[in-house]
């Protein structure tokens, strides 16, 4: 059986000129939780961007359960991959959240009401009672990180992909959302600069820097490793 | 006043600005689809949320006025004349529905007048002028400051023309009263629509929309437009003044027929003569102008689509 | 602290929430219901008071039956309404007829006060009728009726997009000032023009950057172009007979205007 995720000497520079990934290699078998390390700039958004093919490698590929992503299979391979942006609020443009949280079933092909039965449900699983009929500007940092959650989990994604999730959280919001997403079933890819989230919630870590991947192995090993994350940016040496 | 509330217009009026906004509309949503394709609605959200916060924005001119954009020509610019119409209707529309500003009734004449005429006529007025200035930064941002101001003039003389037919205000009152305040608006228009293009360029000249450098025939044919324009406008200048009988009997057969029985009180008492005339004449000489450099135009977009 | 709007557009969202008879109705009917009583008023000829004042009543009964206070309507309409004063303020001046009163170098005269008395009465009634939409409809839900009334999708949607990101828009356009404003100082005219023009620029550039990551966001989650909608509040058969009632009452009143005029 292929991995859940194959991504194969990936290379990627922008129109610019300026690279952003080069020669990347890793895959992922279904039911892992993966940690991708790095500093601001590495890449890491710019690597989940090639699992759905929001955007397209300049060399190499990326294959999704054995298909290969490109312009034919990319309507499939986006229902697989789940991915929340590093801003709730960019996943969030709809007038309602229960049309926001409909969006995607409704894409998918999913009837009206079947769509929102669905939304609603997930809205309730996460902790959202009585939002559904309100904009997301009225709901805290906190909500509006759940509620871009829910737009992505309503679709049964294979594998949850979430972009620097804690971002700008304060700590209760933040244990709110890790034990969440404990318990979970999906496939878990986690892009932090944050150890503490990442230690929590992954098992195995990759480690991303200036779009080359130059770790990957067990995450307590790579936490236990201070000068790999000091060199990479992702730990401060103490001072004195 | 750029919105006309209801009350102000007659049932004709209403009904056949209507007519012609519901069949421009559909004909830019054709083009606009043709033009941005699938990020067609991303961009025109970010553009009528744009449009919606920079009216909410109020730059003082000095003097103690002030004024806010209305943006056809800015967003024209950046999106192409199509879209543009789209995004200005669509805030003329949650305008009137949620602000009361404008009427639900008048919104066919609000439409024509500011998504459709402003827009349209506005970007008209662009690109004639960059054919004749050339696409340097500068010359564009005169261009398009040009044209904000051409616009709101376009929207007055729109607004006066519905309101006489309506037999609300007589033409000439209406000309001189809505037309002269639209063209002190224009002035605040144009120059916050050239300084903020002007900005977007050199910060961020991908948004706009790329315009070539006009071809040598292209120039001599904006040239010739303008020439022509201009002897068209002087010669019914003068028409107007020496036969003021036949203005009237011109606007009697539009059916404008308060502009020979008005009785004006002052200060419009002696607006009949030199100022009614050239007015009007200017009137005609616009819409006369905008019709010929539409045609020719549109010629010159076929051949060029053609070969 | 200084607001930048001088309009407010948070009554974007501030419809009354009431439960009435309006508000169970499906929004479509309420937009239809208001864009009726709305072209019927403005449509009347001029100087038929008495069928202006029969659709004032009936507009005076919808904003009973939807139980919005007396206070909320003559709040909601005082803005609006100053506006409408002004413009046909002019009316006196601008129409010609008997002269009546001279005020300086102004004259009003007789045709001029009946004029401005009929459009400020046409405008006003027509003003209500929209004054009970906005106060009994939700953005979301008009929009929801006017995608049923079959408006151009991509107007729609622009709309249903333009929404967030106004309130996204506007959150950036008030930090960018504040932080200009702590910077320098009170100015003069020229250098808050100067401002509000980068400030506006700066505003353009993050709309359509912002644009474009929802873009992406959408494309996520599997978009093709076209905006899926959900299946609006269903018309009942109540709303059906009140609706027809109403159309065909102001479509009667309208047209013996028409006639008796």
């Amino acid at each position: 059986m292929p991995p859940l995720i194959s991504v194969r000497d990936l290379g990627f520079h922008y129109p610019d000129g300026t690279p952003a990934l080069t020669s990347v290699s890793f895959s992922i078998e279904g039911s892992e939780r993966v940690a991708l390390l790095g500093s601001t700039g590495s890449g890491k958004s710019t690597l989940l961007q090639h699992l759905n093919g929001l955007l397209t490698p300049n060399k190499g590929r990326v294959e999704v359960d054995g298909t290969q992503v490109n312009g034919e299979t990319v309507l499939q391979v986006r229902r697989k991959i789940g991915l929340v942006f590093q801003d709730p609020n960019d996943q969030l443009f709809l007038p309602t959240l229960l049309e926001d949280v409909a969006f995607g079933p409704l894409n998918a092909g999913a009837t009206p009401d079947d769509a929102s039965a669905r939304a609603r449900t997930i809205l309730e699983e996460l902790g959202l009672h009585g939002v559904e009929h309100r904009a997301a500007h009225h709901l805290s940092g906190g909500e509006r990180r759940l509620a871009a959650l829910a737009t992505v989990l309503v679709a049964r994604p294979a594998l949850l992909a979430l972009d620097e999730p804690t971002g700008d959280l304060d700590a209760v919001s933040r244990a709110r959302l890790v034990r969440l997403l404990r318990a979970r079933s999906e496939t878990l890819l986690v892009a932090t600069h944050d150890l503490r989230v990442a230690a929590a919630l992954c098992d195995r870590g990759l480690v991303l820097h200036h779009g080359a991947l130059v770790a990957d192995g067990s995450l307590s090993d790579l936490l236990g490793d201070s000068t790999l994350l000091e060199r990479h940016g992702l730990a401060a040496p103490l001072e004195g | 006043m750029a919105h006309i509330p209801d009350g102000f217009l007659s049932a004709q009026v209403m009904a056949g600005t209507a007519a012609v906004s519901a069949a421009s509309l559909a004909v830019a949503v054709h083009r606009s689809r043709r033009y941005l394709a699938e990020r067609e609605a991303p961009v025109l959200g970010a553009a009528t949320a744009f449009v919606f916060a920079a009216q909410m924005l109020n730059f003082p001119l000095g003097a103690g006025t002030s004024a806010h954009l209305l943006g056809g020509v800015l967003v024209g610019t950046i999106l192409g004349p199509w879209a543009a119409m789209l995004v200005l209707f669509a805030v003329v529309l949650v305008q009137a529905l949620l602000f009361q500003d404008g009427g639900i009734g008048t919104l066919g004449a609000n439409t024509l007048n500011i998504a459709i005429l402003g827009v349209g006529g506005g970007m008209l007025l662009y690109r004639w002028l960059v054919a004749l200035f050339g696409v340097g930064l500068r010359r564009r941002v005169l261009a398009a400051a040009m044209a904000g101001f051409g616009s709101t003039v376009l929207v007055g003389l729109a607004v006066a023309i519905e309101l006489a037919l309506s037999g609300t205000v007589p033409l000439a009152p209406a000309l001189v009263a809505v037309g002269g305040g639209h063209a002190l608006m224009g002035i605040g228009e144009g120059v916050i629509t050239g300084a903020i293009l002007g900005m977007v360029l050199r910060a961020r000249p991908e948004l706009v929309t790329g315009m070539r450098d006009p071809s040598g025939r292209g120039r001599a044919l904006a040239y010739a437009v303008t020439g022509f324009a201009l002897i068209l406008a002087g010669a019914a200048g003068y028409v107007a003044s020496s036969q003021p009988d036949a203005l009237e009997s011109a606007a009697e057969r539009l059916g404008i027929v308060e502009v020979e029985t008005a009785y004006l009180t002052a200060p419009f008492a002696d607006y009949t003569s030199p100022l009614g005339g050239a007015l009007f004449a200017a009137v005609v000489g616009v819409v006369v102008v905008f019709g010929v450099a539409w045609a020719i135009g549109r010629a010159v977009a076929w051949r060029g689509l053609r070969t | 602290m200084e607001r930048t709007a001088d309009v407010s557009f948070h009554h974007l969202d501030q419809f009354a929430s009431v439960p009435s008879p309006v508000t169970r109705a499906t929004p479509t009917a309420r937009v239809l219901a208001t864009t009726t009583l709305a072209v019927g008023t403005a449509a009347l000829p001029l100087g038929a008071w008495q069928h202006l004042g029969v659709l004032a009543g009936l507009v005076a009964f919808l904003a009973a039956a939807a139980h919005l206070p007396v206070s909320l309507v003559v709040r909601r309409l005082a803005g609006p309404f100053v506006f409408v004063l002004a413009a046909s303020t002019g009316l006196l001046f601008l129409v010609p007829g008997e002269p009546l009163v001279r005020i300086g170098p102004f004259g009003v005269s007789d045709t001029g006060l009946q004029r401005f008395g009929f459009v400020l009465g046409r405008a006003s009634v027509a003003l209500t009728a929209a004054v009970v939409l906005v106060s009994t409809t939700s953005f979301p839900e008009l929009l929801q009726a006017l995608r049923q009334l079959r408006l151009p999708a991509v107007v729609t949607t622009a709309l249903g997009l333009g929404y967030r990101l106004l309130y996204l828009l506007v959150d950036e356009i008030e930090r960018l000032q504040r932080a200009a404003r702590s910077r320098n100082a009170q100015g003069g005219a020229t250098s808050r023009r100067r401002l509000l023009v980068g400030i506006s620029a700066a505003g353009l550039s993050r709309a359509f950057a912002r644009g474009e990551r929802t873009h992406r966001a959408m494309l996520a989650r599997g978009f093709t172009g076209d905006l899926p909608s959900l299946a609006p509040k269903p018309w009942d058969a109540r709303t059906i007979v009140s609706l027809c009632l109403l159309v065909m009452a102001v479509a009667a009143v309208a047209v013996s205007a028409y006639v008796s005029i």
